[in-house]
């Protein structure tokens, strides 16, 4: 028993050992590196659009480090971030904002990919008054918790779909609609089902089918054996790149026909690449598009971000890469205007921040969340076998006509 | 029950004093060192059943996650109108005052320690029939059930997931969070360290013991089974659920199947930290949930993104090398230091023999 206690003894010397000298914690500033720290999903079932994010944050780095970094205090400054694997879980991510900011010593926040992720950091840096800029977590209820220190570059998720009802609407000649709705369990979607509500009272339509998806979902079947028989005037889906794939992939199998499908995540799910014309006339609500006429220095237009990001990563950039971009911008520009490194003068700057990126205008309103930038509506259109994102909403940014109603699956090529 | 050695002393003293000074040594390590605690009192409470009464359960995660939506809600339920706070949209905020934060969570632990225990008994009363493999799938689907019926329950938030109450603003030392909850989970894992020893010095350790080598026997001995078996989960569940609300407080937000009912991380690291350390004996879940936590926030940021596979490899080397968990591969090498004598002469002789 003696040589246990010995052994136990030290056993647990050694832990402390090794706790107390990796504790020594790093610098907010290293040398000539801003360090930002960041927890994202590369693996679980967020890992494709948190690798989205990543390739966003990292474009972004690489390129404001190339065209002379951030200057402060006189002196140009190189971003750096560190990267951990958050798994797709809010409890894990919850740890490691407290780790990123309390053993690496990192004093600004990126945001993680999903409102649900962001949800569960946002009390942490709020707690360290760490500032966070965000550009993947949309849930209306993150900006009415009262936090002053989470800037997200994104329209609220509430306003994701509520201008498809209002189109529908439009399209029926003002008469209320007939809605069928799908929504994942998760904040996010959650919050996109409020959208439609309040467009559904609004316009006095009428939701006949309020269906709730379990996460991952690889099957709706149920629902859309339900729209089938009911005829909606509108179906909506919401439940990030998988409800988007799904509920393509399953219309397509069971020829539902339906006039209107409005939907989220399309680009970065690659609808129009995976499913080609199976995904066509599909609506889809996008924080960005390529074609969108904004403008700045680094990434020069939209179209020249999409090219750019192609030939880096081989893949055209889903609206969350760009916006993952845009919240570095958002950083150097706050940087170099409170032109220090003080936690609250940063924040202070952030808060009054307007510009323009090439993703949109950003000005923060008193919750945090970005009131400058409208959401768009693009519906995917085919010619011949190739499928494109086509702007179809708001007006001052279309590029084609809305193609109502889809067509039935029998009339289909 | 024995009187408590000298040496034993020593060592249990020491091990309280560095609980009790570890957040102030290692103060950037709080939040990882509360995690630790709770993991050891999941470890050593799911080596009750897995370990002691031989029944594999998948199920204590259940009992985690009800302690932890228990707690959060008690705490926002008895100030507050519940249903207003997790509406999804939260257009309105609630502030709790210092006084009602402590209250809340005060009442809420209490809650979330006897309310799964309660559960336990009644389900222990439906399915501790099951044997063997039947009953980990059975509680497998407790769990995975449990995560799914919670996000459809609107007043604890649904899918929208649960935000609790935030620690109290007036309190301005950053530092005081986490060492509330360092603290209070320390104490947790106190009482449970106590409560297990006190067991393994008992009779009921036995009675458990003899429904995991031969349950028929046991029976035939005489031995209400049945009661023991539904009571040693309740004992289980009695502390998952105090874990659990400790944790909902810690993290800050619960999401029905990603923290809550977890089944997938949490659920199956209770079961792996038990068998790593070894299942059975009273330090194997300790030192099994140590290493473990040690392992995984040293190693798994070096190998971003691989994680998973490398926790893989290490569940089959254990599983490979280490059959019986580090306290038994200790035990079988060095045997004399765990108490038991061997008669080299007579083991000699029984080899010479043949």
């Amino acid at each position: 028993m003696n040589k246990l206690v010995k052994l136990f003894t030290i056993f647990i010397s050694a832990i402390s050992l090794t706790l107390a000298s990796i504790s020594s914690s790093f610098a907010k500033v290293e040398g000539e590196y801003i360090v930002l720290g960041s927890a994202i999903s590369l693996t679980g079932k967020y890992s494709s659009n948190g690798v989205h994010t990543q390739n966003g944050y990292n474009m972004a780095v690489e390129r404001i480090n190339k065209m002379g970094g951030v200057n402060v205090g006189g002196k140009s400054y190189k971003f750096e971030i560190i990267y951990y694997d958050d798994e797709s879980n809010p409890k894990r991510a919850a740890q490691l904002a407290e780790r990123l900011i309390k053993q690496d010593g990192v004093h600004y926040m990126l945001g993680p990919y999903s409102s649900g992720l962001t949800k569960a950091i946002a009390p942490v840096t709020e707690k360290y008054k760490i500032p966070m800029v965000e550009a993947n977590g949309a849930s209306r209820s993150l900006f009415t918790k009262g936090y002053k220190y989470l800037f997200a570059v994104l329209s609220p998720a509430n306003q994701y779909l509520e201008v498809a009802i209002d189109l529908a609407v439009e399209k029926n000649g003002g008469k209320p609609v007939r809605i069928a709705q799908a929504f994942e369990q998760d904040a996010f979607s959650q919050d996109v089902r409020l959208g439609i509500l309040d467009a559904a009272k609004r316009t006095g339509s009428e939701i006949i089918i309020d269906d709730k998806l379990p996460k991952e979902l690889n099957d709706m079947a149920a629902t859309l054996a339900k729209v089938k028989a009911t005829k909606p005037d509108v179906l909506v889906v919401s439940g990030h790149t998988k409800g988007a794939l799904t509920a393509i992939r399953q219309i397509a199998e069971m020829k539902v026909d339906v006039p209107m499908l409005a939907m989220t995540h399309c680009d970065a799910a690659k609808l129009s690449k995976q499913h080609g014309k199976k995904s066509e006339y599909a609506l889809c609500a996008s924080q960005w598009h390529k074609n969108l006429s904004y403008k700045d220095k680094f990434f020069g237009s939209g179209k020249k971000y999409d090219k750019d990001f192609k030939k880096e990563f081989g893949y055209a950039p889903p609206y969350q890469s760009a916006e993952s971009s845009a919240a570095l911008l958002v950083f150097k520009d706050a940087f170099e205007r409170a032109n220090s490194f003080d936690r609250d003068k940063v924040r202070d700057a952030l808060k009054t921040t307007e510009m323009q990126t090439f993703y949109g205008n950003i000005k923060f309103g008193p919750g945090g969340q970005n009131t400058a930038k409208p959401m768009i509506l693009f519906q995917v259109r085919c010619k011949g076998d190739v499928c494109e994102n086509k702007v179809v909403a708001p007006t001052k940014w279309a590029s084609d006509k809305f193609y109502h109603p889809i067509p039935k699956w029998s009339e289909r090529s | 029950m024995t009187a408590i050695k000298q040496k034993d002393l020593i060592l249990y003293s020491g091990l309280i004093i560095l609980g009790l000074v570890a957040p102030f040594l290692f103060s950037a390590f709080k939040v990882q060192l509360t995690y630790l605690c709770v993991l050891i009192v999941l470890a050593m409470t799911w080596n009750l059943q897995g370990g002691e009464m031989g029944y594999n359960s998948f199920g204590n995660i259940l009992f985690y996650g009800l302690g932890m939506y228990l707690t959060a809600s008690v705490q926002v339920g008895m100030f507050f109108p519940l249903a207003e706070w997790t509406e999804s949209g939260g257009e309105k905020t609630f502030v709790h005052t210092t006084a009602q934060y402590f209250q809340g969570i005060g009442v809420g632990l209490l809650v979330a320690a006897i309310v799964p225990t309660i559960v336990a008994g009644a389900i222990g009363y439906a399915i501790l029939g099951l044997r063997g493999h039947y009953f980990a799938i059975c509680t497998l689907g407790l769990g995975i059930a449990a995560g799914e019926i919670a996000g459809g329950i609107e007043i604890i938030g649904a899918g929208q997931g649960f935000t609790t109450p935030p620690f109290p603003a007036e309190i301005v030392d950053p530092e005081a969070r986490g060492q509330f909850f360092y603290f209070l989970s320390f104490l947790v894992l106190v009482l449970a360290f106590v409560f297990v020893k006190y067991i393994y010095g008992s009779r009921f350790r036995l009675i458990l013991n003899a429904i995991r080598d031969n349950e028929d026997k046991a029976e035939a001995m005489g031995i209400q089974t049945m009661k023991y078996k539904i009571v040693g989960w309740m004992c289980s569940a009695f502390f998952c659920g105090l874990a659990g609300g400790i944790m909902g407080g810690l993290i800050g937000y619960i999401d029905s199947t990603d923290v809550a009912f977890d089944g997938r991380e949490m659920g199956v690291f209770m079961v792996l930290m038990a068998i790593l350390g070894g299942k059975g004996t009273l330090w194997g879940p300790i030192i099994g949930a140590t290493l473990f936590h040690f392992f995984k926030e040293g190693l798994w940021t070096f190998i971003l993104g691989w994680q998973y596979v490398a926790l893989g490899v290490l569940i089959v080397v254990i599983v490979v090398y280490f059959p019986e968990g580090l306290m038994g591969w200790l035990r079988e090498k060095y045997p004399e230091r765990f108490g038991e004598v061997i008669d080299e002469k007579d083991r000699k002789a029984q080899v010479e023999l043949k």
